[in-house]
């Protein structure tokens, strides 16, 4: 299976793109027509001698083993093969350059050069920076793992998922009929077929019966279409006598020759076509990129800034490039890609079991920024069974229920018609539920049957119980099953009456051939004549139930008379020896496939979120427009074009088309159209279906959503919507009825089919934004605290306040924990009653946020953070007025009586512990803020008294976590000297608490202006 | 999917990059009015204002908190450093090489050992009294001028053949040279614990061999007297004690690692880490 589809990260993204161009689809179609012409130019043309003799094989013998082991030998195995995956280890490296390493790497050689130099020198201290240059390769090392671990682990899921049973074939071969696995097969064997059988490769059809096949995972079209030996179209893709592998028999058996194999296949030239499509940067991804350079940006201009003033100050070139270093790694976010990526599996997985499940992580903000929805009909927004749903008799329609879980059903049932019209729905019938499954639900059961059969058992079996046994008290003794010809269905029963002689003939069929065929309609049980009056009011009916989109059939029944037709008269299907007109009309009977209940919900969710719902389906227009209507892609008081001038009465294009806010626009329109007038309609309506559409036009269709700047998420199950899926900014495909290749080519996979599964998604992927703008928001913050020390350092000549190490604990110690559970936080507001983001504007890291975080927050930090390293250092015995400028003499080997403010005198090692308490003190401080700095970035407009402080538990682990690990690390590890931590006095963990209340009412006062003021200067400048 | 990040061509990147510097359709400088500009201009003033004062404000607290006679915590000076002069430091600490025979080589650790003791001739030192008792000189009240406390004289003469007075050479022709050790200042330390430390030079790795060292004054002791010591604010004029070792039989032109240890109860030189604890280490060679 294709499992290295998507294994772009968001760290680094793929940067060429090799369909970048408009004309993709095109260029597709093309390629596809012009590979099947080429690939099978003649083989349905053949005759089955001409085609033995091409094969070299035997319709009787099928082929030697040997001879297929040859074949197999020559044409490989009849598998698709995967599309080539990235090699591991180069996924691996791309992860170790990919966001910040780079910058980190250049650190990690900043370290060592300065390490040898120092070395070359003989400095004492030279060592130190070849363990930070050590320690800045692990860190870049063991994130790249972890991001690696993280992409493998959700490939898998994929890989796991999409994991089949070996297929076997029934195969002729030495002329035997042999089980082989059905990769084993080659060129010119002869297979059988059977219903329910997945077709194993493209076969010519040699012998059919009664075969039919569904070849939605081809076209998409779910109807089963049937197969015989001939030879109908010129198009190979169109004529009959052809089965593409991968789809599936759904009835009847045949017999043909394998003509092509694995790759070579139809299905395989698609998959190959499909996975040549680059796959596009996805909106989190540009987003983090956005961010990288923002960060990246800040970091080399400070740090060369700084290198600058560090040099005209005098300092050495070598203390400067290890001021860059410091300044890199204190403005690298080091644990935040990871966080980032952590955050988002946690999303996947809520949204795995909310049915959602996505293969790439970055899916799951996409699917948040989605503006355009383009959704199939059929099993996604409906339930995809045939259900009966409205009755027509004694001269009213009534309503049925058409749930999916239905157990009654609530209309009328006391009119003798109706007791009439079920003896026939019942009876005239040949779907049986297969047995043992008396356990289950009616609705859940499986049967043998077409569709429409299906419904109407299940109608009859939900009303009037035991539809099995009915049929054995009305023993059937003649029949003749649905043709297209005759357009109808007819079968003779006795009477489960045991005083009644009678034969009842009951039919069903298309309703006007059925009228045809009446010259009485049951009124209350009460035959009357069908004159003209009752014939209008039965038009009148079929029109209604018809224009609802609904298929509707007629039935009627008649008692044979007794004299005529005795107990023992043998009915001849054949000849016809009983009446098939003036029959006695009973009633109407419509079906659709509903929409799933959930389904008008979402959509309407959907709308109030700002996300335009377009259905594109291969149904008849009314159908889908109906449905449209029914689960409100289409609103109640929307008309299209044609609604409008049918009401009007003037002709279509009189109409003013902007008044038309629905569009129903038909496969045939579409392929006639420019890509500007597609826009136009894209544009120009709110509400759109597209209908009788083919899986390519979903692919313009598609571009046409995305030239209007649309985030577009497209639903499919078909191989040929493969390349729409892809195409698409986020292609869910369907877990159930989707095909393979589907469901490799898209984004997401809907576990239950479910259209209100998607909305869930997007909800979860608008959150998971929202929070990661938190997240990122709480982890800048401290990136000021952590750089000031370096600039003051330099500018300033104090002791060093916190050391590199020290920064490494904090971005990838405590501050990790939080930073993941801010993706736990519950969302602010509806964020389903607000626009989808506009992918231009509203970025993920913009102004206000670096801003705020930056010169405010971080200020705030800082600020607490010296104060702290300030008390540190006055409490030993150095005032912060003594500090300044001591820089030189401080850091001096050979000073060993240092003079303080009260003139005692240091050696050097008392300083540097007294400088590692300082870090620890600036460290501790830091901690301290970030809690209220977390606590802060729970919300972002609303008072954090209203999102409740307690809600989020994980927040409070997060806290603990953060504190906990502090406290190991001073406490804990505060004797280990080369981590530069040393216990700390206990009352200097309290220094920076004013600070951090501060910060929060600080916060508090900013988030209630902006509720406040709506719209002033602030709430633009101060909200992020 | 249509990219966002179309391909743009350097000028065009230039051209949005003026435009963003300077629109002159919207009249808006980096992404900013003029009067926004101003705005968040004076936000931002009032708000580094405000920060400044509060950092300031703490400070001033944290002033107020402080004695400023003793520092509230001597965390890390538990046991005193010692220091040597002269004090040349080569790549691995303290070295002293010179030639006797050349002049250049140790006129420089003269004028060390000259320009360190100026701070203990008697004019440097008459603001000090004279003590006598071999005790430590403790000072409850302030008895000096101006609310301090009074300090012992150490003078320079105290260092007898080592005080450059007698030898202005200090011995470094001869190959005798003197090295003066000095014990650095702790506030209300008492070392020894009423023994006077004392300092003692050995050889370091050569246990074997003697080294033959005059101690001045006698004995090498820090007399209790100039114990403890009050801080700069209370005993302005106090010097350190010193003492100054004489080496008799250093063997020209070999390398020697010596240590002089401070010897007394409370002062350690165990530690690890620090070099300068309690004893101090370093290099000599005397070549000819």
């Amino acid at each position: 299976m294709n499992v290295g589809c998507h294994t772009s990260n968001f760290i680094h993204v793929p940067r060429s793109r090799q369909f970048g161009n408009k004309n993709f689809s095109s260029l597709m179609l093309c390629s596809l027509q012009f590979s099947v012409s080429l690939g099978m130019q003649d083989d349905h043309r053949l005759s089955t001698s001409d085609l033995e003799k091409k094969y070299g094989t035997s319709i009787d013998k099928g082929l030697s083993s040997a001879r297929a082991a040859e074949i197999l030998a020559r044409d490989g195995p009849n598998a698709l093969t995967p599309p080539k995956a990235t090699p591991e280890i180069v996924k691996f490296l791309k992860q170790m350059i990919g966001g910040f390493s780079i910058l980190l790497w250049i650190g990690t050689g900043f370290s060592w050069i300065s390490f040898g130099i120092q070395l070359a020198q003989g400095v004492d201290s030279a060592f130190d920076n070849l363990y930070l240059g050590v320690v800045l390769a692990l860190v870049v090392i063991l994130t790249g793992i972890f991001a690696y671990y993280q992409e493998a682990k959700s490939t898998n899921i994929m890989a796991s998922f999409s994991k089949m049973i070996p297929q076997q074939a029934l195969v002729l071969r030495n002329a035997e009929k042999k089980e082989v696995p059905a990769d084993q097969l080659v060129v010119g064997d002869i297979v059988e077929i059977k219903g329910g059988d997945r077709i194993p490769a493209d076969i010519r059809l040699i012998f059919t019966q009664g075969c039919k096949v569904d070849n939605s995972s081809l076209t998409g079209e779910s109807e089963p279409q049937s197969r015989s030996c001939d030879f109908t179209h010129e198009n190979p893709l169109e004529t009959r006598n052809i089965a593409f592998y991968s789809t599936t028999c759904v009835e009847g058996t045949a017999t043909g020759i394998v003509i092509n194999t694995g790759d070579r296949t139809i299905i395989g030239r698609i998959a190959s076509l499909a996975s040549g499509v680059g796959n596009e940067k996805t909106p989190i991804a540009i987003e983090i990129e956005h961010f990288v350079y923002l960060v990246a940006g800040v970091a080399i201009s400070i740090g060369v800034l700084f290198f600058i003033i560090s040099v005209s100050m005098r300092y050495k070139i070598l203390d400067s490039i290890i001021f860059l270093i410091g300044i890199i790694v204190a403005n690298v976010p080091e644990g935040l890609l990871a966080t980032v990526t952590v955050s988002l599996s946690l999303t996947a997985k809520r949204m795995a079991k909310k049915n959602c499940l996505v293969k790439n992580l970055e899916a799951v903000e996409t699917l948040g920024s989605t503006s355009i929805i383009c959704s199939d009909k059929t099993g996604t927004l409906t339930q995809n069974r045939m259900t009966v749903a409205h009755l027509w008799f004694d001269n009213q329609i009534y309503s049925a229920d058409t749930s999916e879980d239905q157990t009654t059903q609530p209309f009328d049932q006391s009119s003798p018609s109706w007791t009439a019209l079920s003896k026939i729905v019942t009876l005239c019938n040949r779907a049986e539920f297969r047995p043992g499954q008396e356990n289950l639900p009616i609705m859940k059961r499986v049967v043998v049957g077409d569709a429409s059969e299906t419904a109407l058992l299940k109608f009859s079996e939900v009303i009037l119980g035991d539809v099995m046994s009915i049929r054995a008290q009305n023993k059937k003794v003649a029949e003749i099953p649905f043709n297209s010809t005759n357009k109808f269905q007819l079968s003779i029963h006795e009477t489960d009456d045991p005083h009644d002689k009678r034969f009842l003939l009951v039919m069903k069929g298309a309703p006007e051939r059925i009228l045809e065929r009446c010259s009485t309609i049951m009124i209350n049980g009460k035959e009357e004549p069908l004159d003209s009056e009752k014939a209008e009011a039965f038009q009148t009916a079929y029109m209604e139930l018809g224009g609802m989109g609904e298929r509707v059939l007629g039935f009627c029944h008649l008692y044979l008379p007794e004299n005529e037709f005795p107990e023992n008269f043998k009915f001849d299907t054949d000849s016809m020896n009983f009446p098939t007109s003036n029959l006695c009309f009973v009633g109407l009977l419509s079906m659709i496939d509903p929409p799933r209940s959930t389904v008008p919900d979402a959509v309407s969710k959907c709308r109030s979120a700002g996300i335009k719902v377009i259905m594109v389906t291969g149904d008849h227009p009314i159908t889908a427009k109906a449905i449209a209507k029914s689960v409100g892609i289409i609103s109640a008081t929307s008309e299209t074009v044609e609604d409008i001038a049918k009401r009007l009465n003037i002709p279509v294009e009189q109409v003013n088309r902007r008044e038309a806010t629905a569009a129903v626009v038909n496969g045939m329109e579409l392929k006639d159209m420019s890509s500007e007038q597609l826009d136009e309609i894209l544009r120009e309506h709110s509400e759109i279906v597209f209908a009788r559409t083919s899986p390519q036009q979903k692919l313009i269709i598609v571009e046409g959503c995305q030239r209007q700047g649309a985030v577009v998420a497209v639903t499919g199950d078909g191989v040929n919507d493969s390349p729409a899926l892809k195409k698409a900014d986020i292609g869910i495909a369907m877990g159930i009825a989707g095909s393979d290749a589907a469901k490799n080519a898209a984004d997401m996979v809907l576990l239950d089919d479910n259209f209100a599964s998607i909305v869930t998604g997007v909800e979860e992927g608008r959150l998971i934004f929202d929070n990661l703008k938190k997240t990122i928001a709480y982890t800048l913050t401290k990136n000021i605290a952590e750089l000031c020390p370096f600039l003051i350092y330099i500018i300033a000549s104090i002791p060093m306040p916190i050391g590199t190490i020290t920064i490494l604990f904090i971005d990838l110690g405590t501050d990790i924990i939080p930073s993941v559970a801010l993706a736990y936080e519950k969302a602010e507001s509806d964020i389903m009653n607000r626009r989808p983001r506009n992918k231009r504007k509203d970025r993920l890291v913009n102004e206000q946020l670096a801003v705020y975080s930056y010169l405010q927050i971080g200020i705030m930090q800082s600020v607490g953070a010296f104060v702290t390293y300030f008390t540190v250092y006055a409490e030993q015995g150095f005032l912060p007025s003594t500090l300044l400028g001591v820089r030189v003499d401080w850091e001096s080997n050979a000073i060993n009586d240092f003079e303080d403010s009260y003139g005692q005198q240091w050696t050097k090692y008392q300083r540097t512990y007294l400088q590692w308490t300082g870090y620890t003190a600036f460290f501790v401080s830091i901690t301290i803020q970030q809690v209220a700095d977390l606590i802060i970035r729970k919300t972002r407009r609303n008072s954090i008294f209203r999102q409740g402080l307690f809600r989020n538990k994980v927040i409070w682990v997060g806290i603990f976590s953060q504190i906990g690990i502090a406290l190991i690390l001073t406490y804990g590890l505060g004797h280990v000297t080369a981590l530069n931590f040393t216990p700390l006095r206990f009352q200097y963990w309290f220094v920076a608490v004013p600070f951090a209340i501060l910060i929060w009412v600080y916060d508090e006062i900013r988030k209630l202006l902006i509720r406040r003021y709506p719209g002033s200067w602030w709430d633009k400048n101060m909200y992020y | 999917m249509a990219t966002l990040n179309e391909k743009k061509t350097c000028s065009e990147r230039m051209a949005d990059f003026r435009r963003f510097v300077w629109n002159p359709e919207t009249k808006l400088f980096m992404g900013r009015s003029l009067i926004n500009w101003v705005w968040i201009s004076l936000y931002y003033l009032a708000f580094y204002v405000v920060m400044s004062g509060l950092f300031a404000l703490s400070i001033y607290c944290l002033m107020r908190t402080i004695n400023p006679y003793e520092p509230d915590y001597q965390d890390q000076l538990k046991s005193p450093g010692v220091t040597l002069r002269p004090d040349v430091y080569g790549d691995r600490g303290l070295q002293i090489y010179y030639n006797v025979s050349d002049n250049k080589t140790w006129e420089g650790l003269v004028t060390t050992l000259h320009t360190f003791l100026t701070a203990y001739t008697p004019a440097a030192q008459h603001l000090n009294i004279n003590c006598t008792n071999n005790t430590y000189f403790i000072q409850d009240t302030f008895d000096g001028p101006n609310k301090t406390k009074l300090s012992c004289k150490f003078t320079s003469d105290m260092l007898q053949n080592c005080s450059g007075i007698t030898d202005p050479t200090f011995g470094f022709p001869e190959g005798k040279p003197c090295f003066i050790i000095k014990m650095n200042r702790i506030i209300k330390f008492y070392p020894g614990n009423g023994t006077a430390p004392r300092v003692n030079c050995t050889y370091v790795g050569e246990e074997s061999r003697l080294l033959e060292v005059d101690y001045y004054p006698v004995n090498g002791t820090f007399n209790l007297h100039y114990f403890p010591y009050y801080g700069k604010k209370a005993q302005p004029s106090y010097s350190n004690p010193l003492v100054a070792v004489k080496f008799l039989n250093i063997t020209r032109n070999v390398e020697f690692k010596i240590v002089c240890k401070i010897i007394g109860a409370g002062i350690t030189f165990d530690n690890v880490h620090d070099p300068y604890e309690g004893k101090v280490e370093f290099k000599l060679k005397i070549e000819d």
